[in-house]
Formats: C-alpha cells, structure tokens, sequence
C-alpha cells in the first residue's frame, strides 16, 4: 500500500528532496476540497478521529496510507460508555481504519464543552 | 503508475508515489456534484448521524463537510437519534462508513404505515 508520511515523525530519517505524492484534483474540484487532500494537510498537526462505535482518538497525525490507516503519536484514547467517559494515554498508535467514521483535522473532544461521545444526556 | 524506492540511512525503505494522470473521470453511482455547497444529512454505518454542507467528495464517497453537527443518540436506544446535537465543524467523513446522504430538509416524518390497523 501506498503511504503519505510526515518526513520530520520522530522514528522516521529526516530526507533530503522527498515529494510527497498528492492526489491529481479533478477539474470541478479545488485540490483542498477533495477529503484525502484535507487529512494530508493535516499531518503533523492534531487531529480527532470519531469510530464507528463510541470510541474517540485524539492525537498528531504522523501519517497514512490508501485505506486511510491513520499513524498517531500523542494520543489521548476516549471510550464513551453510560457511566461516563474513560480517556486513556497512549505513546504511539497505529490506528485500522476499518472502523473510522469521521476525522476532524485540529479538533478536540474537550473543546465542545465537554459534553463527549453519542449519549443525550 | 510510477513507484519510487528508496534506501535511507539505516536501510529503511520508503516507498513514495507518482500518481500517473488518470484518462477520463470514473462513474459513482452517486451524483454529489449537485449537492455542492448544500446543507446535507448523512447516516453512518453504525448508527452515527451528522448535518452540514458539502464542501467536497471524492470518487468513492468520503466526504468534506463543514458546519457539521452531530445528532446524539438516546442513551437507552443507541439507534434512535435525539434532537440534540454537538458541534464538529470541518469534518472528513470516511466513505466506507457513509451509509446514506440526502438534502437536509429532504426528509419528513409520516404516520407509520406498519402500525396494526
């Protein structure tokens, strides 16, 4: 598979003349509105990732790959149950992007009043 | 398709990628052209449910959507959804989850038609 890798990560080599492959746009779309383009913008900055079920990862992009794959360094891991939130800390994470529903390049859970996850309160 | 692999350093491998232009657009089953620019709602798998205007879309559906909100669910029933809603803003949805998507205002609710006479 393919991957698109933040060329300063800390476990990569820094390169010297590395390119990173973009998406050809298509002609009725600008580059930065087609979604791929949007998260390849966002590596090396922060980003919430929402799973299909009430799990949450929060975290800094350090890449991904064609199945969308996602590498997170930083990461803050919410579970949502009816008791409440759990948030666990993790160093480094390859995320399987079998299950992600939605990506939100530089946002936070915490930053929404707190009010997390899918229970109406 | 052009790969390129490279040896670095400590003999690590990358492989980086050239994308080739591709000869004519491919067909989705899905027109989201004209749903450009227009307040949507899209139903995930999973029982997720989010509002907001499509900003971009690619051949197999992920989707760029802004101003989005998100419809919470019923904590009882994960697979009702509340009036209540959370704020996301510019969201990348995954295509492989998109389950629907429709105009916003293009749903009404009807009497159900399945309940004994």
């Amino acid at each position: 598979a393919q991957a698109r890798t933040d060329p300063s990560a800390p476990r990569l080599p820094a390169l010297a003349g590395q390119s990173r492959a973009r998406p050809m746009a298509s002609i009725s779309a600008a580059p930065s509105y087609l979604p791929l383009a949007l998260i390849d913008k966002c590596i090396g900055s922060r980003i919430w990732v929402i799973m299909k079920g009430d799990k949450e990862i929060v975290g800094t992009l350090r890449g991904f790959d064609d199945y969308v794959n996602m590498v997170i360094d930083d990461v803050r891991e919410y579970t949502f149950t009816p008791q409440g939130k759990r948030v666990t800390h993790l160093e480094s994470i390859l995320l399987n992007g079998n299950n992600i529903t939605m990506m939100v390049p530089g946002g936070d859970p915490e930053e929404n009043d707190g009010k997390g996850g899918n229970g109406a309160k | 398709l052009k790969v390129i692999v490279g040896r670095v350093g400590s003999g690590e491998v990358l492989v980086s990628l050239a994308m080739a232009k591709k000869e004519g657009g491919s067909k989705s089953v899905l027109d989201l052209e004209r749903y450009l620019n227009q307040p949507v709602r899209v139903k995930f798998s999973g029982g997720r449910e989010v509002k907001g205007i499509l900003k971009g879309h690619d051949a197999i559906a992920n989707l760029v959507l802004d101003d989005v909100q998100e419809f919470l669910r019923d904590p009882e029933d994960p697979y009702k959804v509340s009036e209540e809603t959370r704020s996301l803003g510019l969201v990348v949805a995954r295509g492989t989850s998109v389950m629907l998507i429709c105009p916003a205002d293009g749903t009404e609710e009807i009497a159900n038609p399945f309940a004994a006479a």
